[in-house]
Formats: structure tokens, C-alpha cells, sequence
């Protein structure tokens, strides 16, 4: 079995999450790819500690594969027949913008629980009411990646 | 990164969690930064940008200032 690169098994790992819906666990990855086990583990350590992708803490499987949230949250964005987690508005935005497709996140108001959505179609937010708000200054985002 | 319905419902959220405000971005600004941050993610030449890239890409979209600074 071939060792692939960091690279490779991001993209794999990046492309069954779209296309499956679901977040592939490590030993799909090197199922996928025909690699061993250990390799794949192994890149998936590097690519967090990298910053490119988040593990969660006892499994060491995917948390987030940002913008992608393996697991549910407020924040459900639909595109192309499909549906995602984003871990907040901003990585909802953002997986639209990484799919290039248009769809609509789903989310509501953190103050009041009122329900709001942003439509992106065409490559541009649709006007609507509602402001963001960042809590945590830029330079202290990766101090608690998952409160950020 | 929260959604509100406006900036009052942001100071009613940090009374309540006391929390400092921070700061507040439009859809459209939101919207702008998730392109330039996420837009590349699943292309094979993706990379983590450096300090100074993140910072150059913070300053192009008008986010300046203490907040945004990402050196101590």
C-alpha cells in the first residue's frame, strides 16, 4: 500500500465529506484511498496540527473539517440537494463559498431564537436583516478553536 | 461567530453572557471574508496562509484595528 501525502488525504478526505453527506472516519479515508490505516491516522495529526483540519479530543476522528462541522450544530446550510454543518455563521458562509453552488444557512438569532436565514445565490449574500457578531479578537481564535 | 437580528440583540447576548462586545460585521463583509478564507479549501494547491497573508487579507477586507491584529 502507498503512503499518501498530507494533501491527498485532506482532498479525499474533503471530497466524501461533500459527496457522502457525512464525515468519512479515518478508516474510510484509507479505505478509499488504499492506504494503510496508520498513514492516514497519522495525516490526519498533521493536518491538525497544521491547522487544517480540527480532531476531536479522545477519538482523534474529525471534528471540523472547516468549514464542515462533523458533528450537528445551530448553523445548517443547504446546497445542491444536500445538507451541512457549518460550526458557526461565519464556516456557514463558508462552506457555500467553498462548494461555489449557492444555497441557504439556516440558522437563528443567538440573542432571541428567532429564525433567520442568508440566501447566496449567484455569488452574492441576498439582502436581509441581521448583524455578526465576533466575540473572540483574531489573534485569540485558535486559543479554543471549538468556543471560537 | 453569531447571527442577530441587530446590534441590540448583540448587547442584550453580551449583558446576559457578560461578555465584552466585540465586533460586528455585515452579512456582506461576513460573506466577503468566508470567500477569501474558505474558497480555496478544496483545491490541491490549498494552503494555510501565513501571518502576514491573514493580515493582508484582514486589512483588504476593511477589518483594521486592535481586534483584527493578530500580533500581540
Amino acid at each position: 500500500m502507498a503512503v499518501p501525502t498530507d494533501t491527498e488525504v485532506r482532498l479525499q478526505l474533503y471530497r466524501d465529506f461533500i459527496e457522502s453527506g457525512r464525515p468519512p472516519s479515518i478508516s474510510r479515508v484509507a479505505g478509499l484511498m488504499g492506504a494503510p490505516l496508520e498513514a492516514v491516522r497519522a495525516a490526519f495529526e498533521r493536518l491538525a496540527a497544521g491547522k487544517a483540519i480540527v480532531l476531536q479530543p479522545t477519538s482523534r476522528e474529525v471534528l471540523m473539517a472547516n468549514p464542515l462541522s462533523a458533528v450537528p450544530s445551530p448553523f445548517l446550510v443547504r446546497t445542491g440537494g444536500r445538507a451541512f454543518f457549518g460550526s458557526c455563521v461565519w464556516d456557514g458562509l463558508g462552506i457555500i463559498a467553498m462548494l461555489q453552488a449557492g444555497g441557504t444557512l439556516e440558522t437563528s438569532c443567538s440573542c432571541c431564537g428567532e429564525a433567520m436565514s442568508i440566501d447566496v445565490r449567484d455569488g452574492e449574500p441576498q439582502p436581509v436583516e441581521g448583524v455578526i457578531h465576533f466575540a473572540i479578537p483574531a489573534r485569540r481564535w485558535w486559543e479554543n478553536i471549538v468556543f471560537t | 461567530m453569531l447571527l442577530f437580528r441587530g446590534e441590540e440583540h448583540i448587547d442584550r447576548w453580551c449583558s446576559q453572557w457578560d461578555q465584552p462586545r466585540g465586533a460586528i460585521l455585515t452579512i456582506e463583509q461576513a460573506w466577503r471574508l468566508a470567500e477569501a478564507w474558505y474558497g480555496s479549501k478544496m483545491t490541491q494547491d490549498w494552503r494555510r496562509a501565513s501571518l502576514e497573508e491573514t493580515e493582508s487579507l484582514l486589512e483588504g477586507l476593511g477589518l483594521r484595528g486592535p481586534f483584527w491584529r493578530l500580533r500581540p
